[in-house]
């Protein structure tokens, strides 16, 4: 099925262009149905080419290319034309991130088929998340890392399209604005680092720029540049700090449109490029460094701000915020297949956790989880697969975030003992405020019994993607971690050259001995945690916490965590402020807009006055002195003496005003040329 | 074949003043067969365009002033081929648009076909002399078509536009007197002239070089040259805003490769560290300006100024990446800001006001309009996938090898030009419906779709699939840089 692989992304582009311009705008169209049947198709060649590799039948990394466009281009000093290629490029994490993107696009798509209906834009909405989808997956299977940034930059455009879905509101409007704006800001560095990439080596396909960072053509420098450049970029998509701005106000958006940016799509994109592009990386120890210390202070921002909010879709934004910090911190402490691996578990868990308050939001019409609570006696299926989610995230064994989020701490652990130790205080304060957002919302009292009242159970259609997508969180962890598959899955790309030769070459056979050889799959030499952390963890912290969050929220008024609110009321107040970062992105924006005033105000009153007005006046003169002279000398060799018999002013203004100014200029000119002319050839 | 491409507009245009006035039909009908000759046998060309030489195609060459070796010398490249389809195309489309234009519609058809043929004229004149007839040919009907159908300050802007590129003009043709004046051959022929070039003393290019690079950067428009510009475009009729942004700002960035380039590789060497410098500051300097506009035309004609610096930074690189990105930007821009002016005249239609905030929440009311506004806007900023993403991009990565710093510079003009796009498309379209415009915002009509549509369809093809166009130009691009 792996010839097929190409299809992959366009099937659901079809798709999308299909329910787009094939019928009239209906609240009950049936054309989303072909979104979701391109949907399945995906999922089914996703499902048999990782089936094929995990089974052993399909040799991977695979890679097709066709000739896309030609075009001049100087290398060295040489021009010639060169082909730019277009393909797929099949690696095992791509494998696995195909299935999971299209599972839980699939997953979102026949959930919004209940959510939205009755939408005046339903249909349109269905196209949206079909092309967002098709450009994920793009850049999952291209195996040029200039149609990746395509695909990059179309999910940019959905993005914006989805947040802003309701736009007859002033939120998403700016909302959809800021989202596109911040990730451009991120996304010009890895445009820069395209560019760089480009002149140093001469290609954007990624196995040949992997190849030549291998024989070490790249200087450390311009690796090193490029890769924080990549970083950028990764930073803006994936909401690292302080780009973050954008993405808890992406809410705004309808919910299983959120679910896909944060579990999916967008926001994966940025980590999916890092991994991608992960050994121009390891050639820069340096951007490395940065890519750690970014994610585990996004990580740690991030879940202090999900600590003090109310609002049930916001804290979920801000879990995703520092679960990416999670990732990015991995990879940049060189857990490769640690970050990847949370990037697959936290995809269904993610989206799990948007679709079930998706879900709790459409029952009582509410995004304030103040005015929830004991939902569960009312919504037991959506209860019980968001407490798998909630257990998931959280890190409780044997669910599945237990698994990947261990190996990020063992590759922190690893790594830098100052990186480990902010990162395990993240992670407990993420058991907490996860355990008290489950707490506030299924748990204890119903504290608005009006809402309560009216609260009822999802309808199958909601609830049906939920438990799938519980069964994924209850068992991705186990299955993957299980006789080193993860290692497998993901396994983490090397400089050397050896392994590196087999990489690149297209041929699959020698490929595939390069994926069996034990010296590429088995990690760096790693310690495990001591004892008393790899037990005490999951055995006392995290239940400690999560415990600590449910006793403290358990009540209709949770007086004692109010107290400790008031008590820290600054530290609250910042964080509810959310670092001010929105203040200072505010800031800036108005800082453009004054410097583009001001540049606007030099053009009309500096610029358009020189070199216009000041140009007229030179021309003037010019026309002056040369009739000056026709009048006092041409004229009068001509007619004599008294030729002068007009008033000389007069007739200067007269000229000038009857347009013969130009005549002037033009004898001007030519005296001008020839004298030139002839001093410059002698 | 080629003479009856640049000569066919101006037949009509003859014809047209035989047609009495008051039968605007057959004034059209004229207008639009002698523009259709042009664009069907420009098309036409594509079939026999030999993609593989760098050489002149098509030439026709006869004597025309024998005393002063001045010959009627016509031919295209694949630098210039591409720039003769965009001109016969655009003029069609803009013709389309003309409909729209009721009084004064035979002297308007007349004027407008003289420029087509002095536009044409331009691209495919082998003959300096020629070049320069031509050249200032197209300022007439120009002056014209602003002054007698433009807006509130048609005149002063009319005027403006033609003292200005007139001043820059003189130096053009001193520049080519000096040039003919030191041929050893006393040619006013530029393939001649490109063999000379490389004789002349490095001093003497530099100073036909400024003189040359004064009336380019006018119409170019390459800052600081670019005031009259957002004037001229504010005040124009739209389909001649169409014409003005689409083909004559491709003239001055065509004349800098083809004149400064081919014919004063010292000079042109010499001046360019201060050619980046300019174009850097026409890509941030020009987002800049659109970004603190209200008039949305005004903010297009800004746009413009910041596209033209892509064109610079690409031809400034001296990479062949980088003039293929020149070429196909010149030929993008074409397209997508002739399409951006003919929908800012769609609204204006409507609403009598350009006026940023003085709409709102028209997507749902013209869906259409809104859909074809939102893609070429993104196409504007950059947006992969549509076609001025990959004349932009061509442009910076030919910039990037010779020109690190400047290159990232620039890259602000990019951001900046996401910025100013989307608040427009926001304060426009998005929000709560501005109630004023109830029932005045009809969708767009059949002819309007007309002049658009074409534009979208190629804004997407070239977007995906930029083959065709860089076929084209592939073979002379890597020509210039071999020699």
């Amino acid at each position: 099925m792996i010839e097929y692989a190409w299809l992959i992304p366009l099937i659901p582009v079809a798709a999308s262009l299909i329910i787009l311009f094939g019928a009239k705008e209906d609240p009950r169209s049936p054309l989303p149905w072909i979104g979701i049947g391109a949907m399945t198709v995906c999922l089914a060649l996703a499902v048999s080419i990782l089936w094929g590799f995990v089974s052993g039948g399909v040799a991977l990394p695979y890679e097709k290319n066709w000739d896309w466009f030609s075009l001049a281009t100087t290398i060295g000093g040489q021009s010639f034309v060169w082909t730019m290629p277009v393909g797929v490029l099949i690696d095992p994490p791509a494998a696995v991130l195909l299935f999971v993107v299209s599972l839980v696009s699939l997953m979102v798509q026949v959930y919004s088929i209940a959510y939205m209906h009755d939408d005046t834009r339903y249909k349109r909405y269905f196209a949206f998340v079909s092309f967002f989808t098709a450009a994920m997956l793009g850049l999952v299977v291209s195996s040029n890392i200039l149609v990746g940034f395509m695909c990059w930059e179309l999910m940019g455009l959905t993005s914006y399209l989805l947040i802003g879905f309701w736009f007859e509101r002033e939120g998403p409007c700016e909302a959809q604005k800021k989202a596109f704006m911040t990730t451009k800001l991120g996304d010009s560095g890895l445009y820069l680092a395209l560019l760089l990439l480009y002149a140093k080596t001469g290609t954007f396909q990624l196995t040949q720029l992997h190849q030549h960072f291998a024989l070490g053509l790249v200087a450390p420098a311009a690796a090193t540049v490029a890769a924080i450049g990549i970083l950028l970029g990764a930073m803006g998509k994936s909401a690292q700090a302080p780009l973050m701005v954008w993405l808890p106000d992406a809410m705004e958006g309808p919910t299983p449109g959120s679910a896909l940016i944060h579990a999916a799509t967008m926001v994966a994109a940025g980590i999916l490029v890092v991994s991608k592009l992960y050994f121009v990386f390891l050639a820069a120890p340096l951007a490395m460094e940065a890519a750690a210390w970014i994610g585990l202070i996004t990580a740690f921002m991030a879940a202090a701000m999900a600590l003090v909010s109310f609002d049930i879709k916001r804290v979920l934004a801000f879990s995703t915020v520092s679960q990416l910090g999670f990732m990015l911190c991995a990879l940049g402490c060189g857990g490769y297949t640690a970050g990847l691996f949370h990037l697959t578990t936290h995809a269904f868990f993610k989206a799990l956790l948007f679709l079930g308050a998706g879900s709790v939001i459409h029952s009582v019409h509410t995004n304030d989880m103040r005015q929830m609570g004991g939902l569960s006696r009312r919504m037991l299926l959506t209860f019980a697969t968001m407490t798998v989610a909630v257990l998931a995230i959280c890190g409780v064994w044997p669910f599945a975030g237990f698994y990947s989020k261990d190996m990020i701490l063992v590759a922190a652990w690893n790594h830098e003992k100052w990186i480990f130790w902010p990162l395990l205080l993240t992670a407990l304060m993420t058991a907490f405020y996860m355990t008290r957002l489950l707490t506030l919302t299924f748990l204890g009292d119903d504290r608005d019994h009006e809402r309560f009242h009216h609260a009822h159970e999802s309808p199958a259609l909601i609830t049906a993607p939920l438990l799938v997508l519980a069964f994924f969180s209850l068992t991705a962890g186990m299955a993957v971690a299980h006789d080193g598959l993860a290692a497998r899955l993901f396994p983490k790309p090397t400089l050397s050259v050896a392994a590196d030769a087999a990489a690149a070459t297209p041929s699959a056979s020698v490929a595939a001995s390069a994926a069996n050889n034990p010296q590429v799959q088995t990690p760096d030499a790693e310690q495990e945690l001591p004892d008393w952390l790899k037990f005490g963890i999951p055995g006392v912290f995290v239940p400690g916490a999560m415990l600590l969050a449910f006793f403290m929220y358990r009540g209709p008024k949770f007086e004692a965590a109010e107290g400790l609110r008031s008590a820290f009321a600054p530290i609250a107040t910042l964080l509810d402020r959310r670092w001010y970062l929105d203040d200072a992105f505010l800031a800036l924006v108005a800082f453009c807009d004054g410097v583009a005033a001001l540049a606007f105000w030099i053009d009309a009153n500096i610029v358009d006055r020189v070199f216009v007005d000041g140009w007229g006046l030179l021309m003037r003169i010019i026309a002056e002195i040369s009739s000056f002279f026709d009048g006092a000398f041409v004229d009068a060799a001509v007619d004599g003496v008294g030729g002068l018999s007009t008033d000389l002013g007069v007739g200067l203004r007269s000229l000038v005003a009857e347009g013969q100014v130009q005549e002037y200029m033009m004898y001007a000119a030519i005296a001008v040329s020839l004298a030139a002319t002839l001093i410059l050839t002698r | 074949m080629l003479s009856l491409i640049t000569w066919a507009p101006l037949v009509g245009a003859l014809l047209v003043l035989l047609i009495p006035k008051e039968n605007v039909k057959a004034i059209q009908g004229v207008g639009f067969l002698a523009a259709g000759v042009s664009l069907l046998a420009s098309l036409l060309l594509i079939l026999s365009f030999d993609r593989s030489t760098a050489g002149f195609q098509f030439v026709e060459q006869w004597s025309w002033i024998p005393s002063f070796n001045v010959s009627y010398h016509l031919g295209v490249d694949g630098l210039s081929f591409p720039l003769v389809l965009l001109t016969t195309f655009m003029s069609f489309i803009a013709l389309i648009g003309s409909m729209g234009i009721k009084e004064r519609v035979k002297e308007y058809f007349f004027w407008f076909l003289i420029l087509e043929t002095g536009m044409l004229g331009v691209f495919v004149a082998l003959d300096l002399i020629l070049f320069y007839v031509f050249w200032e040919i197209t300022l007439v009907p120009m002056y014209f078509l602003i002054g007698v159908w433009g807006g509130p300050k048609k005149e002063f802007a009319a005027i403006k536009f033609f003292l200005y590129t007139l001043s820059g003009s003189v130096f053009m043709l001193l520049a080519i007197l000096a040039m003919y004046f030191n041929n050893p051959a006393r040619t006013f022929d530029m393939i001649e002239m490109m063999k000379a070039g490389a004789a002349w003393s490095p001093r003497f290019q530099e100073i036909v070089f400024l003189g040359l690079y004064f009336g380019l950067a006018i119409k170019i428009p390459a800052f600081p040259f670019h005031t009259w510009l957002p004037l001229a475009h504010v005040e124009a009729p739209t389909p001649i805003s169409v014409i003005l942004a689409a083909v004559l700002l491709k003239m001055g960035v065509y004349g800098l490769l083809r004149l400064c380039y081919q014919m004063l590789p010292a000079g042109f060497a010499w001046f360019l560290p201060a050619l980046v410098v300019i174009a850097v500051i026409n890509i941030v300097y020009g987002a800049l300006c659109a970004m603190a506009q209200t008039d949305m035309k005004k903010m297009v004609a800004y746009s413009s100024v910041n596209h033209m610096g892509y064109c610079l930074l690409g031809i400034a690189g001296m990479t062949a990446a980088g003039f293929s990105g020149a070429v196909l930007q010149m030929i993008n821009h074409g397209i997508i800001t002739g399409a951006l002016f003919l929908l800012v005249g769609v609204i204006y239609d409507r609403a009598h006001t350009r006026d940023l905030s003085a709409f709102g929440g028209l997507a749902a009311r013209v869906p259409v309009y809104f859909g074809l506004m939102a893609l070429t806007c993104f196409a504007s900023l950059g947006l992969p996938g549509l076609s001025g993403f990959v004349g932009e991009f061509l442009c910076f990565l030919g910039a990037f090898p010779l020109w690190k710093w400047q290159t990232t510079i620039s890259v602000l003009g990019i951001i900046a030009t996401a910025a100013f796009f989307l608040r427009m498309i926001q304060k426009v379209f998005l929000g709560a419906f501005n109630e004023k415009w109830e029932g005045h915002m009809p969708d767009m009509t059949p002819r309007e779709l007309l002049s658009v549509a074409p534009l979208a369809v190629l804004t997407v093809l070239f977007g995906v699939y930029p083959k065709w166009p860089l076929d084209l130009m592939n073979a002379t691009v890597v020509a210039l840089l071999r020699k």
